[in-house]
């Protein structure tokens, strides 16, 4: 027993641990939670189901939009298309990323009734759900590859290879998947303070800002409060930066006549570093606004008796 | 303890024994009872307005936005309006009934549900009604909301056709759900994902913001199969008569007779799945304990 | 009022066998019992031995693989509605239900499944809420209840059909001291407030069998081991002498008695393999005859054990369960190496 006890106190209870070990140990945390999540989300079903799964949701969503712009421009504006298709597959990202953590918290609280054993370890609560929704997030990237496969090789989409930005490309999808990632955080407080039954609303705020982000259709359609919301989120840089990338000569979802951002500043179409800046700002913003909604959800839950709930009803 | 000295009845044989009135009444009042926690639910917690009614008149407000950008025909515009009312009831038919039986074996609920002297059906029912209240004030906010704020303007001549349609549209919704509750209680831990599965394929199949008649065969598979398809297809035709929705597609009448027959098939093959899954559940003795 | 003539609870060569891997699982086998309208019966045994599927089974959530089993008669396999209409029951450990809810509105919704009226439902519901003493939560959440209140809750659900029969798991399971006395006040403040009521417990509990049941079967891997009143029970080895010996030293453990002459069974009132901290262990020895007791002492002496305490005392059911079993009763029955270690003929 003694060397057991011996080495456990040295690795695990040393009063003088070094804030490398603290990494250490976040990192641990994460990658357990994100094994458990992709167990959780991968065992139930055989590989096909699986796959279909993942790749149905986001197909059919893109589907939905592309039979739109078909009844109405009757197999023209491929430019639209590709438009279209990007911001739909990048939207099965959106979709995994807010639903990823929420479900956690709700699952974790009403299913498995292990969040209170979660939030009393020592690892933080936030690192443990983002490890848990990993799964889903890994999810929304097959869904969002195999949309923009389909729209290239079946719905006419004009991709190529040789004019793709890929610096552009790879910074705006780690800039914009961590702007999703805080969204998903402040969703996942936002659950922790509602019913079970809020298992659907992750998909209804991720319907509520495909309005507002440019994703289906150019800003400039809309009012221009509306405008400006949108200007504030990043998922519309986001959206913009990787359609620029993959599709330099697409239409720009944030500029254009009757944009607020056109009257703002004159400018047809943002470049690319206008794009990369504005989207890490919004990151910054909204990363620093969930971080500081988690803690002010994680108290409140503390103070109302929330974290071990169940209200199903 | 006095309450503990009045019998209720006077023998167990006159306990066990019940007219087929007073089953059917039990089975009505497990129907309300089963709705009270849904209704108590939204009342206590009225959160769910914002997340369950304005943020899907967004949602379809978003598809406005896409015909509007693409320059439609302000028919279009009437038809993501109906689209985006109807998915309320669609929505709750496969989260608030399809997956709810599963949930509630995982709750422990079930196992009490199949002491008591009632159907399953009753709960299912329960639980849909309890639920519809939230749909139909979302699915009124959708579309007299989308009305007013993007300016629709329907043309209705047949508007008896149009109720009753709505009104078959909603049974066959239901008794669907009440069979894809038997599915996913079967099924197990797949539930969530076979709920999510059925929400964007079947709004695409059933030409949730465009006529399902552009879809060719594949959207005469989904007239005759879903009944979202069927009821929407309908309603749009009676809702814009003279319109691109009234080419491709049977007349409402036939649709209407159409979903007649699936409410009749879907409530016998519920009532068929649910005995069946009692079955299994008692033979088994797997369906009503927690899953992993 | 009189009593039916039927049996409230009756199984012939019941068997319930769970189709699992690698092996399947014989969780009944072969039981045959007889519970009286009006008695209240216990059904005694260790986790595994089959309590919680044979009440499954009485209460139409689990179909025997093979033999009957009625419920005042009603075949459970085929007359489902009519035994859901006359029973109910109670688990331990329930933690069904609507956290949402208030305790008054989670009974109500019950007391809809059982067909009463609406006003009758809510009547029913507080009165039902004032006998089980839970007159203060009525307005408070499900959620928030304790452990204790909420298996009041339980019970209030239970009687709200008035059951003829009304089936017990575990009841007090998981309550502490005095949660689970009113529960067992409660239970039987209810089956003597009139004449009919039929209660089937399941219990590991000893000391609740003994002080509930007027008649005990003692079940064990799905087996009914032994029927009786709980004295008729103890009388069964109330021929042989039993002893309770605390003993400081013991190393080699109680199976170091096995086989001296006159010692029937030898076991530890733990699992034997870990001695108290202070090093005594309680010994429970069932000996042919008080003579026999000479040679255990010198036994213990020429192993260097000290006899601490030694007491002779009345039977009780546990020994009765080691008598039939030869096992003490929370002891692995799955033929665990504890097992050997622990109990030893």
């Amino acid at each position: 027993m003694e060397p057991t006890v011996a080495a456990f106190d040295r690795h695990a209870l040393r009063a003088t641990r070094s804030r490398r070990d603290g990494w250490r140990d976040t990192w641990r945390g994460y990658r357990t939670a994100a094994r458990l999540g992709w167990r959780v989300e991968a065992n139930w079903a055989d590989p096909i189901l699986f796959l279909t799964y993942s790749v149905a949701k986001p197909l059919a969503g893109a589907l939905i939009l592309v039979v739109m712009l078909e009844v109405v421009s009757g197999g023209g504006a491929d430019e639209y298309r590709a438009f279209i298709v990007v911001g739909s597959a990048l939207w099965s990202f959106v979709i995994a990323g807010l639903s990823g953590l929420a479900m956690s918290v709700l699952d974790d609280r009403e299913r498995y009734r292990m969040l209170k054993y979660l939030y009393i370890s020592p690892t933080s609560l936030a690192v443990l759900l983002l490890g848990r929704g990993t799964a889903r997030f890994a999810m929304g990237g097959i869904g969002a590859a195999v949309t923009l496969a389909v729209g290239v090789l079946f719905l006419g989409v004009p991709f190529d290879p040789a004019v793709m930005d890929v610096p552009l490309l790879l910074a705006s999808m780690a800039l914009g998947l961590s702007g999703v990632i805080a969204l998903g955080v402040v969703f996942a407080a936002v659950v922790l303070q509602t019913r079970q039954d809020s298992w659907s609303y992750p998909e209804a705020v991720a319907g509520a800002l495909f309005l507002l982000v440019g994703a289906v259709f150019p800003l400039a359609v809309l009012p221009m409060p509306v405008q400006a919301l949108g200007l504030v989120t990043p998922l519309t840089w986001w959206v913009a930066a990787v359609r620029e990338a993959l599709f330099p000569d697409a239409v720009s979802s944030i500029a254009g006549p009757g944009s607020l951002y056109t009257r703002l500043t004159g400018v047809t179409e943002p470049d690319r570093w206008v794009l990369l800046i504005c989207l890490l700002a919004t990151t910054v913003l909204v990363t620093l606004g969930a971080m500081l909604t988690f803690r002010v959800s994680e108290r409140r839950a503390k103070d109302r008796g929330l974290i071990d709930q169940t209200t199903g009803t | 303890m006095t309450i503990f000295a009045r019998p209720r009845t006077a023998s167990p044989m006159e306990a066990a024994r019940w007219s087929p009135r007073r089953q059917l009444a039990t089975n009505l009042r497990s129907v309300f009872g089963r709705a009270y926690p849904r209704l108590i639910g939204l009342a206590r917690e009225p959160s769910w307005t914002f997340f369950e009614v304005l943020l899907p008149f967004l949602t379809t407000s978003a598809f406005v936005f896409v015909y509007r950008a693409l320059d439609a025909p302000a028919e279009y515009i009437g038809f993501v309006v109906l689209g985006g009312a109807m998915t309320a009831f669609w929505i709750n038919v496969v989260w608030m009934m399809g997956a709810q039986l599963w949930w509630e074996k995982d709750a422990g609920n079930l196992e009490l549900y199949f002491t008591t002297p009632i159907d399953l059906m009753s709960v299912l029912l329960g639980m849909a009604l309890g639920g519809l209240v939230a749909s139909c004030l979302r699915a009124g906010v959708v579309l007299l909301v989308g009305t007013v704020v993007y300016g629709v303007s329907f043309g209705v001549d047949q508007w008896v056709l149009l109720l009753a349609v709505f009104v078959l549209t909603l049974t066959a919704l239901y008794g669907f759900g009440m069979v894809l509750a038997s599915l996913f209680l079967l099924w197990g831990r797949e539930a969530f994902h076979l709920a999510q599965l059925l929400q964007e394929p079947v709004y695409f199949l059933s030409g949730l913001n465009f006529p399902v008649a552009r879809l060719g065969m594949l959207g005469a598979l989904a007239i005759s199969t879903l009944p979202l398809a069927v009821g929407l297809d309908a309603m749009r035709q009676l809702a814009f008569p003279g319109g691109v929705a009234t080419y491709g597609t049977p007349s409402p009448e036939i649709e209407a007779a159409l979903l007649v027959a699936m409410t009749c098939f879907f409530l016998l093959a519920a009532r068929f799945m649910l005995r069946t899954i009692e079955r299994m559940a008692r033979h088994e003795g797997r369906l009503t304990t927690r899953g992993d | 009022m009189s009593l039916p003539s039927v049996p409230a609870i009756e199984t012939r060569g019941l068997r319930r066998v769970y189709k699992t891997k690698p092996k399947p699982i014989v969780a009944l086998d072969g039981i045959d019992l007889e519970v009286a309208p009006g008695e209240f019966f216990g059904l005694l045994g260790p986790n595994g031995a089959g309590k919680t599927t044979l009440i499954k089974i009485l209460t139409t959530l689990l179909l025997p693989t093979t033999g009957t089993a009625r419920v005042f008669g009603f075949d459970v396999a085929r007359e489902t509605r009519q035994i859901r209409r006359l029973m109910n029951i109670v688990a331990g450990g329930e933690q069904s239900g609507y956290g949402l809810l208030q305790v008054r509105e989670q009974l109500w919704m019950f007391s809809q499944f059982y067909g009463l009226g609406t006003r009758e439902g809510w009547q029913r519901v507080d009165e039902l809420i004032e006998a089980v003493g839970l007159d203060e939560q009525r307005n408070q959440k499900v959620s928030s209840l304790s452990t204790g209140q909420r298996q009041k809750m339980n019970f209030a659900r239970g009687l709200l059909n008035d059951p003829w029969v009304f089936f017990l798991d575990e009841p007090t399971l998981g309550l502490d001291v005095s949660a689970a006395r009113s529960v067992r006040e409660l239970v039987r403040t209810w089956k003597d407030a009139l004449p009919g009521r039929t209660i089937l417990l399941t219990t590991h509990y000893m000391a609740e069998a003994e002080e509930l049941c007027e008649r005990i079967a003692i079940v064990d891997h799905g087996r009914i081991l032994a029927i009786g009143t709980p004295d008729e029970l103890k009388h069964r080895v109330q021929s042989e002498s039993i002893f309770r010996l605390e003993v400081d030293r013991l190393e080699r453990g109680a199976g170091a008695l096995a086989g001296l002459p006159g010692v029937v069974s030898a076991s530890t009132a733990t699992d034997g393999t870990t001695p108290a901290p202070d090093g005594v262990q309680t010994l429970n020895l069932i000996l042919d005859n008080d003579t026999a007791l000479g040679g255990v002492v010198t036994a213990l002496g020429s192993m260097g054990a000290q006899i601490v305490a030694l007491r002779k005392s009345e039977p009780s059911l546990e020994d009765v369960f080691v008598e039939l079993v030869g096992r003490g009763f929370d002891e692995d029955g799955a033929g665990s190496n504890g097992h050997h270690e622990a109990v030893a003929r």
